[in-house]
């Protein structure tokens, strides 16, 4: 299973099972009155059609291995998704230190004085963004 | 020599100090913001739309104007720079990221910026004697010319970026199929939304432009562990002679494809600039060299993006219709101003129109001599080391998410997206197919439904029309031409084993 390619047609085909499934929960209708699943059945098909040809090629081109490393996407994704939980219930100070503080374990070094820097910098410029062009922040 | 009396009067009215101070003003802030990761054309004009409400109507437009041109240059120099674009630059990534890559981000910086003022030059000349006359090219096409005129553009750029035809079709569906998010214009339903309210707008652009190329891009230094940006903090702004000539055509080349894209509705900059890029690939002298960091892959897209964007007024103006989000939000500024765009804008507002045309070329002119130069101070911020840098262009990725709704769930999407977008990035897909068929699935479904109900759910309208027929032939010949290449390279490899196979 470690093969880009093949790794890449079943992938093409799931999303277009996710899509193509779903559209027939919507009526269909017919092609001079097409209903709102219509178009989106119709590009899945050919989506699925398109990942299945990938599958197939695959097994003629060479093997190319996959390479995931989940630790940093996986620190990036928290350090947004925490910006904005805590915007949303503190404010956006307390969102940008999170970000910071939590983003900066995905560098190749750590540093509290450093994140307390970026972290002062980028609230300078959060208030510049909410005071000079009026961006609806909710800074405090 | 009428369109010539009109452009001199043009030029009287915006040569005023106060409406060329609005237009400069309106340049340096506006690539200013544009410059700053993650704040492209559209999240720039609308942070700094309510900027212009207390000013006159005249300098209120061009300041606008003025805005739009340099959030676009400080786009594509964040997508050359950074590989961080927006729908401004998404071609800029391919080749300028490459030269930045080899340490030529001056070269790239300047070939953008002067194939822009080409770009513009042309577009204003195209604007200013064709205007009427090309306003009305929009009306020859009906819905099928304009599904086969996207069709197109999908073929292109699925040709133009990874050189997979089955990679980049793939990637322009997987768009599409992103852009039925939402609800259903015809019928009212909402698809796709999984019941969340959120959804019912659709996706943003912005979420998924951010999360598929900054958060990836981000995530992609980062696993390999780099210190720094990419660019190094060096630039060479002036290129040699030699270099210099291999500006000049690909730029006029851009201009044209530019100019025409920019008025068909369904077209604008994104499509242009793939074009652009397409053309040169197929004709350049030094096509060989595309993909790979060559001028010509920045120049042909720069003028091509730059004159769309000038063009791309003409149906705003002439028929009232926005073609594009930047559009829309113009047609907002002018309604605010109390004035409505359309057939009758020429005639009843004349120092607005061609007011507006002038300032244009004074824009161009200003993006020249004070942001080329300039850009290398601008730039210094790049120097910063990356465990530095990488927390604030999230930051910035995530106010320009939250700049265009005012909604911290959006923040969210572009998460979701950037996972999506790191797993694209691993699997060897390509994004910029994406965003072309995120933003004209929409514009393709309602022209597929609408031809279908026109011809009586007949598919002979495609083929039938003129332009549509030829247009789809075009495609056909092409993927013809595609598939048998596939296989005379099997069959060569087959007699040599030593030859690289290309990708189908």
């Amino acid at each position: 299973m470690n093969d880009r390619n093949l790794v890449r047609g079943l992938f093409i085909m799931t999303i277009a099972l996710v899509f193509g499934l779903g559209s027939l929960r919507y009526s269909i209708g017919q092609f001079s009155r097409a209903g709102p699943g219509l178009f989106p059945l119709m590009v899945s098909c050919l989506l699925f059609l398109i990942g299945l040809i990938s599958v197939v090629r695959s097994h003629y081109v060479a093997r190319l291995p996959l390479n995931f490393n989940l630790k940093n996407i996986a620190i990036i994704l928290a350090s947004l998704c925490g910006f904005a939980l805590f915007s949303q219930h503190l404010n956006v100070t307390a969102g940008i230190l999170f970000m910071v503080f939590c983003s900066s374990f995905a560098a190749t070094t750590y540093s509290v004085a450093r994140n307390l820097k970026v972290a002062a910098g980028l609230m300078a410029v959060a208030l510049a963004l909410h005071k000079l062009l009026g961006l609806n922040l909710p800074l405090i | 020599m009428e369109a010539l009396h009109n452009l001199a009067f043009g030029f009287e009215q915006a040569l005023t100090i106060q409406n060329l101070l609005f237009c400069a003003v309106g340049c340096v802030v506006g690539t200013f913001v544009g410059l700053l990761p993650g704040l492209g054309p559209l999240a720039t004009i609308s942070l700094l739309l309510p900027l212009t409400y207390s000013i006159p109507t005249q300098g209120a437009l061009i300041m606008l104007a003025g805005i739009y041109y340099g959030a676009q240059y400080g786009d594509s120099v964040s997508a050359i720079t950074m590989k961080i674009p927006h729908a401004s630059s998404i071609v800029a990534c391919i080749d300028g990221y490459q030269m930045t890559l080899k340490g030529k981000t001056g070269l790239a910086l300047f070939t953008a910026g002067v194939s822009s003022f080409i770009g513009g030059t042309v577009a204003i000349v195209v604007l200013t004697f064709l205007a009427p006359m090309l306003g009305e090219v929009a009306f020859l096409f009906g819905p099928a010319d304009y599904c086969a005129l996207m069709l197109v553009g999908f073929v292109c750029v699925s040709f133009v970026t990874t050189g997979s035809l089955l990679n980049g079709m793939a990637m322009c569906l997987i768009g599409v199929l992103l852009g039925q998010i939402g609800t259903d214009v015809n019928s009212g339903v909402p698809r796709f939304t999984m019941d969340l309210p959120f959804l019912a707008e659709g996706v943003g652009l912005v979420s998924i432009a951010l999360g598929c190329f900054g958060i990836a891009e981000i995530t992609k230094n980062l696993d390999d562990r780099n210190e720094r940006t990419p660019f190094n903090g060096k630039i060479k702004l002036m290129p040699t002679w030699a270099e210099f000539k291999r500006i000049i055509p690909s730029a006029l080349r851009g201009s044209v494809v530019g100019s025409f894209m920019g008025i068909l509705p369904g077209g604008g900059p994104v499509i242009a600039q793939f074009g652009a890029y397409a053309i040169d690939k197929k004709f350049s002298k030094y096509r060989d060299e595309i993909g790979s960091g060559a001028i010509e892959g920045v120049a042909g897209q720069a003028a091509a993006d730059e004159a769309a964007a000038r063009t791309s007024f003409i149906p705003l103006m002439s028929i009232g219709i926005p073609e594009n989000a930047v559009m829309a939000l113009m047609l907002a500024a002018f309604i605010v101003k109390g004035i409505q765009p359309g057939p009758n804008m020429i005639a009843t507002h004349p120092d607005l129109f061609w007011g507006l045309v002038a300032s244009m070329w004074i824009g161009n002119v200003f993006l020249l001599v004070l942001n080329v130069p300039l850009v290398r101070y601008w730039l210094s911020v790049f120097k910063i080391p990356y465990a530095v840098l990488f927390p604030s262009i999230l930051f910035f990725c995530c106010v320009g998410t939250f700049s265009i709704n005012n909604n911290l769930d959006d923040i969210y999407i572009t998460a979701v997206f950037g996972f999506i977008g790191y797993l694209f990035m691993r699997l060897d897909l390509d994004a910029a197919p994406l965003m072309l068929g995120f933003i004209l699935g929409p514009m393709l479904e309602e022209n597929f439904r609408r031809a279908l109900l026109l011809s009586r759910g007949g598919f002979a309208t495609f083929v039938t029309r003129p332009i549509s027929g030829t247009l789809i032939g075009l495609i056909c010949i092409f993927v013809v031409w595609q598939v048998a290449a596939f296989f005379l390279q099997q069959r060569r490899k087959a007699a040599a084993p030593g030859i690289v196979v290309g990708e189908f």
